[in-house]
């Protein structure tokens, strides 16, 4: 496999989880900067050029509220989950959960398989 | 802050006017933030370190289009009904212009460098027209109709599907275009007097005959029942008994019809002062029934092919 190939179905699986992690993150009030850097911190590592535009998609579909604030000096815009983003990240937890013991019974009999 | 300014006006620059003011101000706040962080680990920042940090976001119009993502001109449910359209019709509109600038080269001291050229500038004004208007057409249809594609994938059952038929039985959706563009093509070249001003239709030479014309007249009902049956066709996509049997009963007619056509005598309507250098009057005469003779044999190949059909079904 090619490094492109191996890129761009990295990008496609990293696609879906990132919202999850970004909807995880938003539970309590971050704007753009600082959700970035609890993401880094939580070892997501997302470019700014995606996570700016995503939040906004997210907020544009009523996933998360959003609010002008002033502080330090300077005015942000603060995001955080609404009654919508919250119901559906308690199911997309679920389904993520589901997903990950599956698929870590699915490669965990790959990896002996290859054994 | 002179390159951030710079950077967010690029930005906005690709967005749509609604959008330009708040991403631009949010963009603002959160490369602020950025360089702030940057500033308490550095210390006072140069333009290449905040060259650096803009670099990392990324090119302005990528960026401008991860916040607003571009909308095709065509949604992708119409595409495929977009293609055939453009097909057929710029098919027809050859077709014309072929008729066209041939009655004229016949009819005229035209060469064949002016009859190549009046053919070419004759057709890309009329695909200029034609294009324009299908595309505006269909940008419209894809901007205030999209979910209806998506209503018609969400209200089917598999068992109202039909059954496993053999390779044929699927009527490709080019095979439709094609013959409903031949019924429209033939329509109009047998009733394009009819929106000619008299001026016009002296001016103008039709190729055939006045008795091979009015035959054609005669037949004009099969061109018209040729488009209900593809319109049926398109409905169904799938051949059936009905089907065949309608599509031999029309082929056989269309094949004789062509065949009847040939026995007309004379069949061209040709200026003899402007072939006499070139080809023999009879010539020409024997070409076009030899012409007519082998056209008749498409319609006749495809009944011989839905009896075949019809047998195995």
């Amino acid at each position: 496999m090619t490094t492109a190939q191996l890129d761009k179905m990295r990008l496609e699986l990293r696609r879906g989880v990132l919202v999850l992690a970004v909807l995880g993150s938003l539970k309590q009030p971050h704007y753009g900067y600082s959700l970035r850097k609890q993401l880094q911190d939580g070892g997501i590592d997302i470019d700014e050029g995606t996570l700016y535009p995503l939040i906004r998609r997210l907020a544009d579909q009523g996933l998360l509220d959003s609010e002008w604030q002033q502080g330090e000096g300077r005015e942000r815009r603060y995001y955080q989950l609404s009654e919508l983003g919250t119901t559906l990240l308690a199911q997309l937890t679920d389904e993520w959960q589901h997903l990950n013991s599956a698929l870590a019974t699915l490669l965990g009999g790959a990896t002996e398989e290859k054994q | 802050m002179e390159l951030v300014k710079r950077y967010i006006a690029a930005v906005q620059r690709e967005l749509p006017d609604t959008k330009r003011d708040e991403i631009g101000r949010e963009l603002h706040a959160n490369i602020m933030d950025q360089l702030d962080a940057l500033q308490e680990q550095k210390g006072l920042l140069t333009d290449f370190d905040i060259a650096a940090v803009l670099k990392s976001m990324g090119h302005p119009r990528a960026v401008a289009e991860q916040f607003v993502p571009p909308q095709p001109l065509i949604s992708q449910s119409y595409m495929r009904l977009y293609k055939h359209t453009l097909f057929m019709v710029l098919g027809i509109l050859f077709l014309l212009q072929v008729v066209d600038s041939t009655s004229a080269w016949l009819s005229s001291q035209m060469g064949l460098i002016g009859y190549l050229h009046s053919l070419a500038s004759g057709f890309i004004e009329d695909v200029v027209l034609a294009f324009t208007s299908i595309t505006v057409a269909f940008w419209m249809m894809s901007r205030y109709s999209p979910a209806q594609d998506r209503k018609y994938q969400q209200n089917w059952q598999p068992e109202l599907l039909p059954e496993a038929g053999p390779g044929w039985q699927h009527i490709p959706l080019q095979d439709i275009f094609t013959d409903l563009a031949t019924y429209l093509f033939l329509l109009i070249v047998i009733w394009h007097p009819l929106w000619l001003s008299q001026e016009q239709l002296e001016a103008s030479r039709f190729l055939l005959t006045d008795s091979a014309h009015q035959w054609l007249k005669w037949a004009s009902p099969l061109p018209l029942l040729g488009i209900a049956n593809s319109l049926w066709q398109l409905r169904q996509r799938l051949w059936n008994k009905q089907m065949l049997i309608a599509n031999v009963l029309l082929n056989a007619a269309f094949g004789i019809a062509i065949l009847l056509l040939a026995t007309v005598d004379p069949l061209l309507n040709l200026d003899p002062g402007a072939w006499q250098r070139v080809f023999e009057l009879h010539q020409l005469e024997r070409a076009a029934v030899t012409g007519l003779v082998i056209t008749a044999m498409f319609p006749l190949w495809e009944v011989l092919r839905d009896i075949l059909r019809l047998r195995k079904g």
